[in-house]
């Protein structure tokens, strides 16, 4: 029996689907960095140290996520091409969960800041 | 133009009819909402789902940052209404974070059990804030 060729160097979807999202999964992440640091920026300006443990955090977490995201992709282009034809599952709701989870702490840290600007 | 080749069905759910078949290698991912029943859908749907879903937290991080810049900024704004403006922005951000994670979790479940797609319930009202939010902002110009 012939052993299936190694599809990895192949496209699944000659639309690009796998690709396009990966770049949509980057430039969500390289958002949320950019806005992270920003924040390093402002954040320990009005709270301090404690604005700057919260930026940084929220700094690392979206250097994290554009790992992830790399290796998201990895792994669906892997099971997408997966010899044999059989397609793999796609991978499931952990990062999204995270990734939303990170949007809305931004947004309950930029509601506290605001708050605070505005009452000082 | 090669088809992609049609996914494994994942037969049966875990958690009801004793009588449908049981997948081959249980399906354990997260959430259980989405995978504990349904097929496996096109890939291209799974993808084009967390599109919408990145561009929905595209929007909420925008709007965040729409309504920090606002109330750091000044700018000379009336502060009452600019203040309103930052608020109401910044709650549109976690609404709308929101939405992108429900709104997966519920296309992603659509799609495996073939049922139509949900609307996008906070479209509406998000349509409604940001108007409110135009109105705030020029008001604070004109009453600066």
């Amino acid at each position: 029996m012939t052993r299936d060729p190694d599809r990895s160097g192949e496209l699944f979807d000659p639309g690009l689907q796998p690709e396009r999202t990966a770049l949509a999964w980057l430039r969500t992440a390289l958002v949320l960095t950019v806005g992270s640091l920003v924040g390093l920026r402002v954040l320990p300006h009005y709270w301090g140290p404690v604005g700057l443990v919260v930026a940084g955090a929220g700094a690392l977490a979206s250097v994290a996520l554009i790992g992830l995201t790399v290796r998201r992709y990895r792994l669906t282009h892997r099971r997408l091409t997966a010899a044999g034809g059989r397609i793999g599952r796609l991978p499931d709701g952990r990062l999204p969960a995270l990734l939303a989870g990170l949007t809305l702490a931004a947004a309950l840290v930029a509601a506290a800041l605001v708050i605070w600007v505005a009452l000082s | 133009m090669t088809d992609p080749r049609p996914a494994e069905p994942v037969h049966g759910d875990p958690d009801g009819d004793p009588l449908a078949t049981r997948p081959a290698v249980a399906d354990r991912r997260f959430p259980r909402s989405v995978y504990g029943a349904g097929e496996e859908p096109d890939p291209r749907f799974s993808l084009a789902n967390e599109r919408t879903f990145l561009a929905w937290i595209r929007t909420a991080l925008a709007l965040t940052a729409g309504g920090v810049a606002l109330e750091a900024l000044g700018l000379g704004l009336h502060p009452q209404l600019r203040l309103t403006a930052a608020i109401l922005l910044i709650v549109s951000g976690v609404a709308t974070s929101l939405q992108a994670w429900l709104g997966w979790t519920r296309t992603e479940r659509a799609l495996r059990l073939a049922r139509p797609l949900p609307a996008p319930a906070t479209a509406l009202p998000l349509a409604v804030v940001l108007l409110v939010v135009g109105v705030c902002i020029v008001l604070a110009i004109l009453l600066a």
